[in-house]
């Protein structure tokens, strides 16, 4: 207990260097830009700038991808309260409020209120990785061959199944995934596999290459084959951006409810902030004093939506730092920065390299306070940027895309890997398959191998041995529900959002 | 739900790769195969569900062409466009220079996609700009020189 105090100290003190401070500044904000932008996402965002984070220490560079993450959930709201337009699916339903407020000539007031709410919800979030992600990690320490094989398979059936329209195809997008990750020298003994006389492909199809193809370069494609439509005109406002003590007081019961509606939603797998908003906001209209007000500009719908959006954040990194099952695309691509990093998630985050672990979780506390001072401070000017034609963004993206994945190696060679999972994502996300689990594939697939193939060496080729220890079935059985958990999932979301269909990515 | 034309498309890509990869795996010894060999197999046989799933979906509902859905609001032209001019674009980077290409690409880009002098200015001055701050000088990239810069 003392020594983790003392880690979660030190931590603190770590993350508050000058790099840290500057890297939580610029996230933060870059978060909230490609946030604000309806034709940016998160993930798309966080895939873009991890070459940026190569040559920085491991804990700067996640501390980077957490501003980003973060800012970007928040970011999200403030194109759904000017323009009535959500730039993320998690603020979609702060727009039913916030564009409401705007109308009432509250545009300051509803924007003020999603800053507040989104700092408290994440500030809130980041007790839960304190608390837990140690926790799980112990239970991380008892998996051996077997039952990392399971580990990787639980993990791919949890985001094909809940993240795609189809169980099928979302699970065939993880075996395409699997398949590809074969690509390269064999892991146990070094033969070439599938590299069709290409020395650059012996490490592998690289993960940072393959996140910026299907993330980024795929909804360059997807902008450009709409018309570039203008976006609305940011709402004029004149009112202040700050919220009075008693309006403070109004969402704090709604902040707290939310908080915890969101952490929950995060920890678990394949659940994301889009869900989680719109039970923020249901849960807050449920048990307003001011029920009337809901639909004609609540201040409390803003705060349950935001508080819970942002809640996610926290909660969502346990599973990914602890088991390395990124429950969402967000997640799947910070994972993959982690590993960029040379660090694998599980135990060893939270012994070997616990003064870094700490000092991103205290960057991330860090990150919440920058975010309130950046939102209040920036709404007017990020409310501007919002508006950026998508024939702006698509020469811009695509730049971003091909520089981001030359730094990698620095040769053309990624380029073209890079462009190739462009247009594969483009056609998955086209014909509904999923690329979040060809990501995830790509991560979990060396793993799973390895855990599959040592535990059969150690067992002579006997089979039975995956199946022997009881947390191997415990992981089966939890596989067996992740197959199954669209069904509620797809229940659960049209009770929540009344029929609304919505898109994580 | 209908059985949709378009997964037709989904299921032969699916199988086109089982096949191409099945076929590549002959060269590999047992022990290196053996989990390729898994991964294709498994994929073969969700490829092989899914089919099954259309098939019945074929038989209790009809079927529908399904390219309204994927097609809805597309623009050939402008996507066939920005892919060429993406392709051109990571040809010239060896050739011209990546600053080159990159403010060639750009402008092409903005005249094509109609976007107002002004603004085409200004995002191409940002964009060389803070590529040339983050890569070149904070990541210490060496960026393509071409025959230009």
């Amino acid at each position: 207990m003392l020594e983790t105090l003392q880690l979660m100290g030190q931590g603190f003190i770590s993350a508050l260097s000058i790099l840290n401070l500057l890297a939580m500044i610029g996230g933060v904000a870059l978060g909230i830009v490609i946030g604000c932008l309806p034709g940016l996402s998160a993930a798309m965002g966080v895939a873009l700038m991890l070459p940026l984070t190569f040559t920085m220490p491991a804990d700067t560079g996640l501390i980077v991808l957490g501003a980003i993450y973060c800012g970007a959930i928040f970011g999200g709201s403030i194109s759904a309260i000017l323009i009535h337009t959500p730039g993320t699916p998690a603020s979609a339903a702060t727009a039913i409020e916030g564009y409401q407020m705007t109308l009432n000539g509250q545009a300051g007031k509803a924007l003020a209120t999603a800053c507040w709410s989104s700092f408290w919800g994440g500030l809130l979030s980041c007790i839960s990785l304190y608390f837990f992600a140690p926790m799980l990690a112990q239970l991380a320490l008892k998996f051996m061959s077997a039952e990392k094989f399971w580990l990787g398979i639980f993990g791919l059936t949890i985001i094909a199944g809940v993240s795609s329209k189809s169980i099928v195809k979302g699970l065939m997008s993880g075996a395409l995934g699997l398949i590809i990750s074969t690509i390269g020298l064999d892991p146990i003994d070094g033969t070439k596999r599938f590299m069709f006389g290409q020395a650059f492909l012996a490490e592998g199809i690289n993960t940072t290459c393959a996140l910026i193809g299907l993330f980024s370069m795929s909804q360059v494609f997807i902008l450009a084959e709409k018309e570039i439509k203008k976006r609305a005109k940011a709402a004029k406002f004149s009112d202040r951006i700050a919220l009075t003590k008693e309006e403070r007081k109004k969402i704090r019961p709604t902040v707290i409810r939310s908080w915890i509606i969101g952490n929950i939603i995060g920890i678990l797998p394949g659940a994301g902030a889009s869900i989680a908003c719109f039970m923020g906001y249901n849960s807050a209209k449920q048990f307003s004093k001011h029920k009337e007000e809901f639909g004609h500009g609540a201040i409390e719908g803003v705060a349950g939506s935001e508080s819970a959006n942002n809640a996610v954040t926290g909660g969502s990194l346990i599973p990914m730092l602890t088991l390395g099952i990124p429950g969402e695309s967000v997640t799947a691509v910070l994972m993959g920065g982690l590993i960029i990093q040379g660090l694998a998630p599980g135990p060893e985050l939270f012994t070997k390299h616990a003064a870094m672990t700490y000092t991103f979780f205290a960057g991330f506390v860090l990150v919440q306070f920058f975010m309130l001072a950046i939102g209040m401070l920036g709404c007017r000017g990020f409310a501007q940027i919002s508006r950026l034609s998508d024939a702006i963004l698509i020469p811009c993206v695509t730049v971003l895309c091909v520089i981001g994945s030359y730094a990698i190696h620095r040769n053309m060679s990624d380029v073209i890997i890079m462009l190739i999972f462009g247009a594969l994502g483009y056609l998955m996300r086209k014909f509904d398959l999923n690329t979040a689990a060809v990501v995830l594939a790509l991560i979990l697939g060396p793993i799973s191998e390895k855990g599959l193939r040592g535990a059969l060496r150690v067992s002579d080729g006997d089979i039975a041995c995956l199946f022997q220890s009881p947390v191997s079935w415990v992981l089966i059985i939890l596989s067996i529900v992740g197959i199954f958990s669209p069904f509620l999932m797809e229940k659960f979301e049209k009770k929540v959002t009344g029929g609304e269909v919505l898109d994580e990515e | 739900m209908k059985m949709k034309k378009t997964d037709i498309g989904v299921v032969a890509f699916m199988y086109a790769v089982c096949a191409f990869f099945y076929v590549y795996s002959f060269d590999l010894s047992e022990g290196s195969k053996s989990y390729p060999l898994f991964t294709i197999a498994l994929l073969f046989g969700l490829t092989t569900l899914y089919l099954v799933q259309m098939i019945l979906a074929a038989k209790k509902y009809g079927v529908e062409s399904g390219t309204d859905s994927v097609f809805a609001g597309f623009l050939p032209k402008q996507l066939i466009l920005s892919v060429v001019l993406t392709l051109a674009y990571v040809f010239l980077v060896d050739v011209l220079g990546f600053f080159t290409a990159t403010t060639l690409f750009m402008i092409a880009s903005f005249v094509y996609l109609k976007v107002p002098v002004l603004h085409s200015v200004i995002a191409l001055v940002s964009m060389d700009l803070l590529i040339y701050l983050a890569f070149v000088l904070f990541l210490g990239v060496r960026l393509p020189a071409g025959i230009l810069i």
